[in-house]
C-alpha cells in the first residue's frame, strides 16, 4: 500500500516539475522485485557458494595435486587417479565391498519396503498401531541403534543367533566372521525400511479404487492385480526410492565406521567401503589429494549410474497423465 | 522502500560483523588485563577423573610465575588432531596441544609443528626415557615433548595357578612354557570352553607384536627398511594360528564378542587365566575385581634369552606450525613435562609418565599393589619399544594388517601372506 502511494506521490512531484532521481525512475518496479528476491535468499546463495561449490571446486583442483591440507600442492597431475588403479589395492578391495553392498541393498530394501506398505495398506482393525511399530525403527537412528546391532548380532549371546538356536540353526559370527560382514549390515538395513516403507505407503492411498473395480469385473486375481495395477501405478515413487537409495549406499560409512574395530573395516577389510577408506586417506594419512581424486571417481560413477536410472526408468515408470518424459 | 534499505543496510553491517568475528577475538585473546601472555592449551582430558588433574597442573603453573595465563580448552578425542589441522591450516592455531607420540615425525614433515631444538639444550632430553626422546625427533631435531607413555605386561590369575597345580610365583617365561602353562589353565567342559589359559591376540596387544618379538625386537620397517617376510615373522604367524586351531574359530569369536565393558573383562571375570595388557589395566582390576590375586610380569621371551620385547605409545606436547607464543608455549611444556606436574600425574591417573625421575619418585611413595604393578611397569620401559610411522610408508599398517587377518582366517599361508604383505608396503613407498 505504502509503494503505491509513494508511487503516486512521485508521479505527483513528477508533473509538479520538481527534480526526481533518474536512477530511481529507470529502476522498474520488477527489477526492484528482483533484487529484493536475490537479497532474501543472498545467505543461500553466499552459503551454496563458499561452503558448497568453493570447496567442490576447491578438491577438483585438489585431486590433480599432492595437497596434504599443510605443506604441498604440487600439480601431478594423473598420478592420484593412477594410483587408484594401479598401486592401492585396497582402492579395489573398497570399491568391491561398497558394489556388493549397493547391489543387495537397494533391490533387498526397496522390495521389503514395498511388501510392507502393501501389508500396511489392508483395511484390518488395528492397522495404525501397526504402522506406527513398523515405522518406529526409522525414527531412530545413527551410532546407538548401530551399538544395538552389534549386541543383538553377537555370535554367542546375541539375540539374532539365540533365535536362530531356537529353530535348530547354528548362527554365524556376524561381524567377526569376513563372509557374514556384509550380510549382518544388510540385515541391520532391512530394520531401517519404514521410512521408504510410508512414502509407499502414501502412494497406495492415491492408487484410484475405480481400477481395482474395473480389474475386478475382469476377474483379475490379486496377483495380476498387484502386478498390472499396483505396481505400475507406485512405479514413480519407486524409482525415486532406487535413485535415492543407490545414491545413498554408495555413501555407506557410519557403519562400517563405528561397528568396526577403530574403524578398520572390519577383518580381513571386509567392511572397508569406499567412503571409509577414502576417509582413512584424507584424515588418518592426510592425502587430502588422492581423497579428492577417490571422491571424484565416486561421484562420476555415481554420475554415470544415475544417467543409467534415468534412461531404463523411462521404461518402466508410468506418470498418471503424463507423457513419459 | 525505506524498510528495504534498512535491511540491506543491516545486512551488511551483520556480514561485516561476522567476518569481523574471528580475527578480533584472536587478537583479543592473547593478552590478559594486566599483561600475561594467553597460552592456548588443548588437550583431550575432558573426563571426571582427568580434566581435573590436568586444571590443577595448569592452576600450579599459572600461579608460579607472572608473565603468562595458560587456558585450557578441551575438545574431544579425534576431534582433537582434525581440528588442531584445520587451524594450522588457517593459519590460527593453539600454542600447545597434545597429540600422538607416534606420529610426531609425520608431522614435522608436513609442516604442522614446530621445530623446538631453540629453545632446549643438550640435556633436556636426559630428563627422559630415550626410546620416548627417539620418537619425537625429525631429522636431528626435537618437534615435541614427550608427556606420558604405556607398556604391555602379561596379567595372570594366582588362583588360577594354584588350582593347576603351577606355582604362583614363576609366571611363565618363553613361548614354550606359556603354551604349556595355558594347556594346564584351561578348563573344558565338552566342547565349550569355562576357562581359557591364554590367547595371545586377547588383550592390549596384536599379532604384530608377537611377530617383532620373534624376530628379536625387529619391527616391521626399521631404518627404512623393510622386515615383513622374514622367516621369524612366518614362524610367528604359525604359531599363533596354532593357538586358534588349538581353541576353535568358534570359541575365539564368542569369546572376542563378549569384550569389551570393564564389568565383564574375561580376565576379571575369571574367563582367561592369563591376560596381556598396559599397566593401567590394574586399575580395573582394583576397582572391578573384589579382591582378586593376580601378578604381573614381563611378556614371555620367544625363547630363552631372545628378551622380553614390549611394545608402547603415548602423548606429547607439542607447538603447532604457526602458534602465536612459541617461546611462552614451551616454558608451559616444560612445566608439563617437568618432575613436579609428570609426579602429580601419574598419582593421580596411575599412568606411565616420560620423566624418569618422577616415574622412579612414584614407584617409592606408592603402596601395595599399587606399587607392585607400577614398578613392574617402570622395569618394563626399558624393554619397550615404539614403533613411529615411518614418514616414508605412513599407511603401511593397513596395508599388513588384511593379510595378517587372512592368514589368521585360514585362507592363506604365512610365507604367502607376508610375501604380499611386504610387496603392498614397498608399493606404497612415498619419494
Amino acid at each position: 500500500m505504502k509503494s503505491y502511494d509513494t508511487t503516486i506521490a512521485r508521479r505527483g512531484a513528477d508533473l509538479a516539475g520538481k527534480k526526481v532521481k533518474t536512477s530511481r525512475r529507470r529502476m522498474s518496479r520488477q527489477t526492484r522485485e528482483n533484487i529484493f528476491g536475490y537479497l532474501f535468499i543472498s545467505p543461500w546463495i553466499i552459503g551454496f557458494l563458499g561452503l558448497t561449490l568453493g570447496p567442490l571446486l576447491f578438491s577438483l583442483f585438489a585431486s590433480f595435486t599432492d595437497y596434504n591440507i599443510t605443506s604441498r600442492m604440487n600439480f601431478i597431475g594423473l598420478d592420484n587417479f593412477k594410483r587408484m588403479f594401479t598401486i592401492d589395492d585396497l582402492f579395489k578391495t573398497s570399491l568391491w565391498n561398497t558394489l556388493y553392498y549397493v547391489l543387495f541393498s537397494v533391490p533387498l530394501t526397496t522390495a521389503g519396503a514395498i511388501f510392507l506398505s502393501v501389508l500396511l495398506n489392508q483395511k484390518v482393525r488395528g492397522m495404525k498401531f501397526f504402522r506406527t511399530l513398523y515405522y518406529l525403527p526409522a525414527i531412530l537412528s545413527g551410532v546407538a541403534v548401530y551399538f544395538l546391532w552389534m549386541q543383538l548380532l553377537s555370535p554367542s549371546t546375541g539375540l539374532v543367533n539365540t533365535f536362530l538356536a531356537w529353530v535348530g540353526i547354528e548362527g554365524p559370527a556376524w561381524l567377526f566372521d569376513p563372509e557374514w560382514t556384509k550380510p549382518a549390515l544388510l540385515l541391520m538395513k532391512m530394520w531401517s525400511v519404514g521410512g521408504g516403507m510410508l512414502l509407499y505407503l502414501a502412494s497406495l492411498q492415491g492408487v484410484s479404487a475405480s481400477l481395482y473395480e474395473a480389474a475386478d469385473l475382469d476377474g483379475a486375481g490379486v496377483m495380476q492385480k498387484f502386478f498390472y495395477i499396483t505396481l505400475p501405478m507406485i512405479s514413480p515413487i519407486i524409482f525415486f526410492d532406487v535413485l535415492t537409495s543407490t545414491i545413498g549406499s554408495f555413501q555407506i560409512f557410519q557403519e562400517a565406521y563405528v561397528m568396526t574395530e577403530n574403524g578398520s573395516g572390519g577383518p580381513g577389510n571386509s567392511l572397508l567401503f569406499y567412503n571409509l577408506h577414502m576417509w582413512n586417506n584424507a584424515f588418518e594419512v592426510f592425502d587430502m589429494g588422492y581423497a579428492s581424486a577417490m571422491a571424484w571417481l565416486l561421484f562420476i560413477v555415481v554420475m554415470i549410474l544415475t544417467i543409467i536410472n534415468m534412461k531404463l526408468g523411462k521404461k518402466w515408470v508410468h506418470y498418471e497423465g503424463g507423457d513419459n518424459k | 522502500m525505506k524498510k528495504g534499505l534498512i535491511f540491506i543496510i543491516s545486512a551488511i553491517l551483520l556480514i561485516g560483523t561476522l567476518a569481523g568475528c574471528s580475527g578480533e577475538e584472536s587478537v583479543q585473546a592473547e593478552k590478559t588485563k594486566d599483561g600475561k601472555v594467553i597460552v592456548d592449551f588443548w588437550s583431550f582430558w575432558g573426563s571426571e577423573t582427568r580434566r581435573p588433574i590436568i586444571e590443577k597442573i595448569i592452576e600450579d603453573f599459572n600461579n608460579s610465575q607472572d608473565e603468562i595465563l595458560v587456558k585450557h580448552t578441551y575438545l574431544p578425542w579425534g576431534d582433537i588432531w582434525t581440528k588442531n589441522l584445520a587451524s594450522v591450516a588457517a593459519g590460527n592455531p593453539a600454542d600447545v596441544i597434545i597429540n600422538d607420540i607416534n606420529s610426531v615425525a609425520q608431522r614435522a614433515e608436513n609442516a604442522q609443528s614446530e621445530d623446538l631444538s631453540k629453545y632446549i639444550d643438550e640435556s633436556f632430553k636426559d630428563q627422559f626415557y630415550p626410546h620416548l626422546w627417539e620418537t619425537v625427533m625429525y631429522e636431528d631435531k626435537p618437534y615435541a615433548v614427550p608427556f606420558n607413555t604405556d607398556t604391555r605386561l602379561l596379567f595372570y590369575n594366582k588362583d588360577a595357578f594354584k588350582e593347576a597345580g603351577l606355582d604362583p610365583e614363576k609366571p611363565p617365561a618363553t613361548w614354550a612354557e606359556l603354551e604349556e602353562y595355558a594347556a594346564k589353565l584351561d578348563i573344558k567342559d565338552g566342547d565349550r570352553y569355562e576357562r581359557v589359559g591364554f590367547y595371545p591376540l586377547w588383550g592390549s596387544i596384536g599379532a604384530a607384536s608377537w611377530m617383532t618379538s620373534a624376530d628379536g625386537g625387529k619391527g616391521f620397517i626399521q631404518d627404512g627398511e623393510l622386515y615383513i617376510n622374514t622367516p621369524k615373522k612366518q614362524e610367528a604367524l604359525q604359531w599363533l594360528l596354532g593357538w586358534k586351531e588349538r581353541l576353535g574359530e568358534k570359541t575365539v569369536q564368542s569369546f572376542e564378542a563378549e569384550f569389551g565393558s570393564e564389568q565383564s573383562n574375561p580376565f576379571i571375570a575369571g574367563k582367561v587365566a592369563m591376560w596381556v595388557d598396559i599397566g593401567t589395566f590394574y586399575t580395573q582390576i582394583r576397582d572391578y575385581g573384589e579382591n582378586m590375586n593376580f601378578g604381573v610380569a614381563p611378556i614371555p621371551a620367544y625363547e630363552k634369552g631372545s628378551g622380553n620385547w614390549s611394545d608402547g605409545g603415548g602423548f606429547v606436547a607439542e607447538i603447532p606450525k604457526g602458534a602465536k607464543h612459541p617461546e611462552e608455549a614451551m616454558k608451559f611444556i616444560k612445566y608439563l613435562t617437568g618432575p613436579e606436574a609428570q609426579k602429580y600425574w601419574a598419582m593421580k591417573n596411575y599412568d606411565n609418565v616420560a620423566n624418569k625421575e618422577a616415574a622412579e619418585a612414584v614407584v617409592k611413595e606408592l603402596k601395595g599393589d599399587d606399587k607392585y604393578v607400577y614398578e613392574a611397569s617402570v622395569k618394563n620401559l626399558d624393554q619397550t619399544q615404539l614403533f613411529p610411522v615411518p614418514v616414508k610408508y605412513p599407511d603401511y599398517q593397513n596395508r599388513i594388517n588384511p593379510h595378517i587377518d587372512n592368514v589368521l582366517l585360514g585362507k592363506t599361508k604365512p610365507e604367502k601372506a607376508l610375501a604380499k604383505a611386504e610387496k603392498d608396503v614397498e608399493k606404497l613407498k612415498r619419494k
